[in-house]
């Protein structure tokens, strides 16, 4: 169902697909970006990972070059300057705020931007074919998007996107504001298009999103990153210990030593091996009502990162 | 060239899908041509009620007198007696629509059944068929009247017949029976034109207003009218709407250059500029393509508007190429002002307002409003600085001013200079603020 000819074009010569060198860019007093670093392997999703203001749209814009960083560099496929024509037509960017037109249909808005990118003809007609389905949009393909819902609109700005099939997808924050729906939706969408072969980019500030989509994640606050790897690497470094909370019957052996004060009937302790010392204490007799473990989550990352949970 | 071409079609779409816009651009403007040039002009058409034109009173006689008091009583008609070399130049500069003259070479007023022709000389412009069509109705109605009276006018007929009487006499005895057939034969023709008369008299009521405008209608064969053309070197505006339409595509452009200002800056703010910026399109691309879709556009709704003044309301051209270039010249203008005005704010209120005010203070000093030529003279010397008023005076140069190229060549450098070094300047300012 999906080709990519422009893809096999590209000549991937290089491990990474994008990487950023010490990337800094201030706006007056603050720093948006400061002196960031990552690099991004070839097929990849990789998720930005921060709240309101960290500095996620920041590093797009310069990724894509169109603001200018103060210091440092970015790569395409090995490539410095990503204003050159030939990195442009490779690089899809669905941008934070809806950019698409109103007064046009989702059908014109497409054909629009993929003539921007040299399609025509039949091939432009494919494409805008081949992103309404993306979308989901075929039966409303003729309708001004002006009368779409949100989540309608959030679709046809990240088909915009990949209008022109490119193998470098920037989505920036492509879920807020639309129903659980909608966003299941979105995200089998990039999973399909990371299927495709292509390298992506995600920033977010739902660690849910991230966790689900990402194979790896920059963890991303003030500027700077804070920690960056898989999932689970970013857990066992940073997320701490697992959490238990369980009811028990009461009264409790006497000879069962409890991890923690009981309250009342509550007992509530963090253990690296939560699994072991419910085990433990079962053995020594200790009855459990209810019971429940949790892991630690990139949530608990960042809270134990920053002090401050990801939104307030 | 493609992408520029692709981003002016996007954004006229998006215009002509803005019907509030739209009204704005050609309605309002319009609206405008017409509600000062119906107020200018009294009540309604100032051409078609009436018709001044001269009488040459070169060789005056009682009957060159009475025909031309016969015309005057034609409420169409306001007449001016004048020697035929101070009627030429005004028929020329179009301060008159026309010269009569009525050439009468006949010795008695009752000569003119005699099978005399008196003929009637008109000077008028080519150009203006309708006029002459209508004047020709008129003269032979009342040249027809004046026939008239002249049956009516008893005592008129005894005096003729002694004159008659008298030069028989005077000839003698001998031709008496040759001349009294002569006589008879006279009284004959009288009568035969009497029924002429009478008859055509019928026709015309039948068919009045045809015959009005009928060039050819003659009710009476012996009036023999001449024309000579005058072709007319326009001195001033022949209707208000030359004054009025001039400054409706004043309204239109400045219609235009706010509506496409405001729209780079929703780009901005929507963030589709973002987008088009990061398309693999050159940032002149991306505003070369606003430049284009503005500058089409506002030929394209000058050119209506300046059609519907032409086509329905009698606004009259002197020199089409001058027309033309009045039009694409405006059209530059106006997209170096859109680019200036575009970057006076960061918000649509922003841009919006100043765009507005900037522009109706530029309309109010330029002529937009009030006509430069009712204008107090300090205002007049502050007018050069709006574009409006080199936008005015290039199109009435065309249209009635009847400028030679060395006259149009100003208004047009200002207005295309003024549209290159705002385009340049807005550009600028835009790029810096992008970052
Ligand atoms: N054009 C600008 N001018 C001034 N300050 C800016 C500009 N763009 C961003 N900033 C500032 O830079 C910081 C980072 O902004 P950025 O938009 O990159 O954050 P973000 O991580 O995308 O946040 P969000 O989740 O809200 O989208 C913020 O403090 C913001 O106010
Ligand atoms: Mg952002």
């Amino acid at each position: 169902m999906l080709k990519h000819e422009t893809w096999h074009k590209f000549g991937r010569n290089k491990l990474s697909m994008i990487r950023v060198t010490n990337l800094k860019k201030a706006f007056g007093a603050i720093r948006a970006v400061d002196d960031i670093s990552f690099e991004i392997p070839d097929n990849q999703v990789f998720g930005l990972l921060g709240p309101n203001g960290a500095g996620k749209t920041t590093t797009i814009n310069l990724i894509v070059g169109i603001i200018n960083a103060d210091a440092g560099s970015v790569a395409i496929n090995g490539e410095n300057d990503p204003t050159r024509t030939h990195l442009r037509r490779r690089i899809g960017a669905a941008p934070q705020a809806l950019a698409i037109y109103d007064n046009l249909s989702a059908e014109e808005n497409l054909a629009f931007f993929g003539k921007l990118y040299g399609l025509s003809g039949k091939k432009l007609k494919e494409r805008v074919d081949w992103c309404l389905d993306l979308a989901g949009l075929q039966d409303r393909r003729r309708d001004r998007v002006g009368k779409y819902s949100g989540g309608m609109k959030r679709r046809l700005n990240m088909a915009c996107a990949i209008v022109h099939d490119p193998p470098i997808l920037l989505l920036d924050e492509p879920t807020v504001g639309v129903d659980p729906q909608s966003r299941n939706m979105i995200f089998d969408r990039i999973e399909m298009l990371k299927n495709d072969g292509r390298t992506i980019v995600y920033t977010t500030h739902y660690m849910e999103e991230a966790q689900r989509l990402c194979d790896r994640v920059a963890i991303i606050d003030h500027g700077k990153i804070l920690a960056e790897g898989t999932i689970d690497s970013l857990i066992e470094t940073h997320g701490g210990m697992g959490t238990v909370n369980a009811e028990l019957e009461l009264p409790v052996p006497e000879n069962a030593k409890l991890p923690a004060e009981l309250n009342e009937n509550r007992l509530s302790f963090e253990s690296s091996q939560p699994l072991q010392d419910i085990a433990a204490l079962a053995d020594a007799g200790v009855k459990y009502r209810s019971l429940r473990v949790e892991r630690p989550n990139l949530e608990k990352v960042f809270l134990n990162l920053t002090g401050r949970r990801l939104r307030d | 060239m493609g992408a520029m071409f692709h981003l002016a079609i996007k954004d006229l779409k998006l215009l002509w899908r803005d019907k509030v816009g739209f009204f704005w651009v050609l309605g309002f403007p319009l609206l405008i041509a017409l509600f000062f040039g119906s107020i200018y002009s009294g009540a309604g058409s100032a051409t078609a009620r009436s018709m001044k034109i001269a009488v040459i009173t070169d060789n005056m006689n009682p009957t060159v007198q009475s025909f031309y008091d016969q015309l005057g009583k034609s409420d169409v008609l306001v007449l001016t007696p004048m020697p035929l070399d101070s009627a030429r130049p005004l028929v020329a500069q179009g301060k008159l629509a026309a010269y009569v003259q009525y050439i009468d070479s006949s010795k008695s007023a009752f000569d003119m059944f005699s099978g005399h022709k008196p003929h009637i000389k008109v000077g008028i412009d080519p150009s203006r068929k309708a006029e002459a069509g209508y004047l020709n109705g008129l003269l032979n109605q009342a040249f027809f009247m004046q026939l008239q009276s002249r049956f009516t006018d008893v005592k008129g007929w005894r005096r003729y017949l002694k004159d008659q009487r008298q030069s028989w006499d005077s000839i003698g005895t001998g031709w008496n029976s040759k001349l009294g057939m002569d006589f008879f034969e006279k009284l004959d023709g009288v009568l035969e034109s009497a029924e002429k008369i009478d008859s055509a008299y019928a026709m015309k009521s039948d068919s009045a207003s045809d015959s009005v405008s009928e060039k050819n209608y003659s009710p009476f064969a012996a009036l023999d009218v001449a024309y000579e053309d005058v072709a007319v070197i326009w001195a001033g505006p022949r209707s208000s709407f030359e004054i009025t339409f001039p400054q409706s595509l004043q309204w239109a452009l400045i219609a235009a250059a706010a509506a496409f200002s405001l729209s780079i800056v929703t780009e901005r703010t929507r963030g589709t500029f973002l987008r088009l910026r990061i398309a693999p399109i050159s940032r002149m691309q991306i505003l070369g393509g606003k430049g284009l879709a503005c500058f089409i556009f506002c030929v394209g709704v000058c050119s209506l508007l300046m059609a519907v003044g032409i086509l329905i309301f009698g606004v009259g051209v002197a020199s089409w190429t001058y027309l033309i270039l009045a039009i694409l010249a405006g059209g530059i203008c106006f997209v170096g002002v859109m680019m200036l005005i575009s970057v006076m704010g960061k918000t649509e209120a922003a841009v919006s307002g100043a765009g507005w005010a900037v522009m109706l203070v530029m309309a109010m000093i330029g002529g937009g409003m009030m006509p430069l030529m009712f204008m107090p003279s300090w205002l007049k010397s502050i007018s050069h600085l709006s574009p409006i008023k080199w936008g005015i005076l290039a199109l009435e140069g065309s249209i009635w001013r009847g400028f030679g190229f060395g006259e149009m060549i100003l208004p047009l450098a200002v207005l295309v200079g003024v549209g290159v070094v705002g385009f340049i300047i807005g550009t600028m300012i835009l790029s810096r603020s992008d970052g």
